[in-house]
């Protein structure tokens, strides 16, 4: 094929060399060699950009999935099981002071200072998860700090009371003052500064993870745009590149730029379907595992230190109505329902229990009824996952049943017979068989199951983009080589 | 919403930069309380100590202050932040409307409230507690007002909570409002009055010799920041805040300033928080 072209004309004297150049370039671009050159370099460019904008955005998406799933995520959940692991060292030390001398009650003294131990190395390990979580945070990096010190000085409060009480050989039930005393500062000190720290350490873990997350998705999502903009460009150059060959050349259709085309629009589209695809998994990872588990081991947390209360109520009786009032307070955390006190709370749980999955005051009960609130109410129902309502009924049937003993404990505590309320008290706590142990263990179950779904979530999540790992580049070299032999044989005319 | 927005235009500029739909993605449709330059609070204005109108147009007490820290760390200054006198009864709806953005007014967080306003902190737990004359020294505990009269102010359920919650019973008097519970308990009456251990020091710093504290607290009355209902990152930022002011020391210096005259146990550690999803 032969075309005439404008010879290129030497610059006329008396001009400056640069305008020179400028009108050598001008005329030169104005060559159709030049114009496809420029097509072919702008295709390149483009789809080199795509590349690079969907590389990032994927390696953005898998680093926010490795951060949940691996790092921060995990280390938020140790740290929520930092409040656990505080509370159930004080419920020990409270159970082995009830139990004074007998050491064979419920599932026995031993049994309680080795689970005593067991949560104290626990709640050192989500203390060093908590610290690396925190790390570069001022405020919380004191926290846990306060938190480590303060261990140590629970510690030494315990251990005197514990052996005060030893050394009097006190009987069940009948704590040796000087012991009370040690106690008492033991668990104030627990309550108003331990547990507090701990708690909002596990809420400040949430908020980090949250945090994270939002910048992710938000950043992913201009991410997305960026793929989106940059596959559409390199689409409209190969567009553009395709018509001026048809146009110049006469040709119907450049089977390799027709192809580069089609393979940019398949990149484009599935590699923005990847990331919302994998996006979508990591929300749901976070949303329906993540947040419903940690919202769970609260639940658990609280109930730990609840139930603790019934030991404190009978060990310290001048503290009695305190502790019987904190441990409703404590219980409507837990399960919400608005009554004023034990004896109420006791037959609204056994109603929430009974009428789940109907939940009791839902809608139009008016404002002196704003529903099943709290970790086990409304909150854990719309969290369920699809076809595992009935481990929440569990839940909610060992945790009436856990406030059933308790209703029983009380009476016997209220008929002036101590030794049947410790029997029931010990039932309770008993580490094989007790009431708390079934609620424990049936909230244990429900969490397992979310966790499940945040593991899922996050496998799911990288399996979407793990192809992307090599059809990203297998997808830009050939868009290249599809573009070399689109543009070469029509170059090769002007050799 | 009455506060102003930082980052409005850079908010604007983005949106027309990458166009609308790519705005609600980025950047959120919900806006924070964090981005706010300027803050109305909403503080009481008759609770000594606590929030209380000084009749210059200002605002006095341990809530003003705690506030106005808050506002502190939120980046927004003294000068900026406005404060609102708010009674019991207004708090939700005030802030519901967006006539405040932020209320610290001895705000009590319950379940049901937390359906409708989301809580920072608590920034204090105050415990119910007895006040009663200083010459009265036949109660000595809460099972001590057995057949006595107990004040409490209208709309408050602390007596209910002697009565129902600990089986006591007493003679349940109701005044339009504490400060005339006080004065009931200074002429004699009533034998007692019972509410927050908070707002009765405030009274009681008026009149230290007056009054004393049966000092057996009962309940936990968890005061908390209350914020538009939703926005969590305010109320992270807010806890952290509560946090700062805890381990600065700033909270034991304000509870000193304003119950200091009393004899009241304050607690100095940070409260756990509520939690802010």
């Amino acid at each position: 094929m032969t075309t005439t072209e404008p010879p290129v004309r030497p610059a006329p004297r008396g001009r400056s060399a640069a305008r020179a150049g400028w009108d050598v370039l001008r005329t030169w671009t104005a060559t159709t060699p030049a114009r496809v050159w420029l097509l072919t370099v702008l295709c390149v460019t483009t789809v080199l950009g795509l590349f690079a904008s969907a590389s990032f955005t994927l390696g953005q998406t898998r680093e926010g999935l490795d951060v949940l799933g691996r790092d921060a995520g995990p280390q938020a959940m140790a740290t929520t099981e930092l409040y656990l692991a505080l509370a159930d060292m004080d419920a020990k030390t409270s159970d082995v002071l009830l139990m004074g001398t007998d050491h064979d009650l419920g599932s026995g003294r031993d049994d309680a200072l080795e689970q005593y131990e067991a949560s104290r190395k626990q709640a050192n390990e989500a203390l060093l998860h908590a610290a690396s979580l925190t790390e570069g945070d001022t405020v919380e990096e004191r926290n846990v700090q306060e938190v480590l010190e303060g261990m140590g000085a629970y510690e030494q409060l315990a251990t005197e009371a514990r052996l005060r009480n030893d050394e009097a050989e006190a009987p069940p039930g009948e704590v040796d003052g000087q012991a009370l005393e040690t106690y008492r500062r033991a668990t104030l000190m627990m309550h108003t500064e331990l547990l507090p720290k701990a708690f909002n350490l596990g809420l400040d873990s949430s908020a980090i993870v949250r945090a994270d997350h939002e910048e992710r998705q938000a950043s992913v999502a201009v991410g997305l745009l960026g793929v989106g903009g940059a596959g559409a460009a390199a689409m409209l150059a190969l567009v553009a590149l395709q018509g001026f060959l048809r146009v110049r050349f006469r040709r119907r259709f450049n089977l390799p730029l027709l192809g580069a085309t089609l393979l940019t629009g398949a990149l484009t589209l599935g590699a923005v379907l990847a990331l919302d695809t994998s996006g979508g998994y990591q929300r749901e990872a976070k949303e329906e595992g993540l947040d419903a588990a940690m919202s769970l081991a609260r639940a658990q947390a609280i109930a730990t230190d609840m139930q603790a209360d019934q030991s404190r109520y009978l060990l310290d009786p001048e503290m009695a109505d305190n502790y019987q009032q904190v441990y409703l307070e404590r219980a409507q955390q837990v399960l919400f329902r608005p009554v004023n006190n034990l004896e109420d709370y006791y037959d609204a749980v056994e109603e929430v229990a009974v009428s789940y999955p109907e939940l009791p005051g839902r809608g139009g009960a008016g404002e002196d009824d704003p529903g099943t609130l709290g970790y086990l109410g409304q909150k854990a129902q719309d969290a369920v996952l699809p076809g595992h309502e009935d481990e929440l009924a569990e839940v909610l049937e060992a945790y009436s049943a856990l406030q059933g003993q308790d209703e029983e404990l009380r009476a016997a505590a209220g008929a002036g017979d101590t030794e049947e309320a410790i029997g029931v008290r010990m039932g309770i706590t008993h580490s094989e068989d007790g009431a708390f142990r079934d609620y424990e263990q049936a909230l244990g179950d429900l969490t397992d199951l979310h966790e499940e779904a945040f593991e899922q979530g996050i496998g799911r999540g990288d399996a979407v983009l793990a192809p992307w790992l090599w059809l990203l580049p297998a997808g830009a070299a050939a868009l290249l080589l599809l573009i070399l032999f689109g543009v070469r044989p029509r170059l090769t005319e002007y050799r | 919403m009455a506060f102003r927005h930082r980052r409005g235009t850079a908010a604007l500029a983005a949106a027309a930069l990458l166009g609308v739909t790519a705005c609600s993605a980025v950047l959120g449709e919900d806006r924070s309380l964090v981005d706010a330059s300027s803050l109305a609070v909403g503080v009481k204005a008759d609770q000594p100590g606590l929030g209380l109108a000084t009749g210059d147009g200002g605002f006095e007490g341990f809530d003003v202050d705690v506030a106005l820290y808050i506002a502190g760390q939120l980046g927004v200054p003294e000068e900026n932040v406005e404060f609102v006198g708010v009674t019991s009864a207004e708090r939700e709806q005030k802030l519901i409307s967006g006539e405040v953005d932020m209320v610290v007014a001895t705000y009590s967080i319950t379940p049901a409230r937390k359906t409708q306003v989301t809580f920072g902190g608590p920034y204090y737990v105050a415990k119910q507690d007895v006040l009663v004359r200083a010459e009265d020294t036949g109660v000595q505990g809460v099972r001590d007002l057995e057949g006595r009269s107990v004040c409490q102010g209208a709309g408050s359920y602390s007596a209910v909570r002697i009565t129902e919650g600990l089986g006591i019973g007493v003679e349940q008097v109701e005044a339009p409002s504490y400060s005339a519970c006080i004065d009931m308990l200074r002429e004699g009456t009533v034998d007692a009055v019972s509410t927050d251990n908070l707002i009765l020091a405030g009274f009681l710093a008026e009149d230290p010799s007056a009054f004393r504290f049966v000092n057996n607290p009962f309940t936990d009355e968890k005061y908390g920041v209350g914020l538009p209902h939703g926005d969590v990152e305010a109320c992270e930022a807010v806890n952290k805040a509560i946090s700062r002011m805890y381990q600065e020391g700033t909270a034991e210096e304000l509870l000193e300033t304003w119950f200091g005259a009393t004899d009241l146990d304050v607690l100095d550690s940070v409260p756990q928080f509520e939690g802010c999803v």
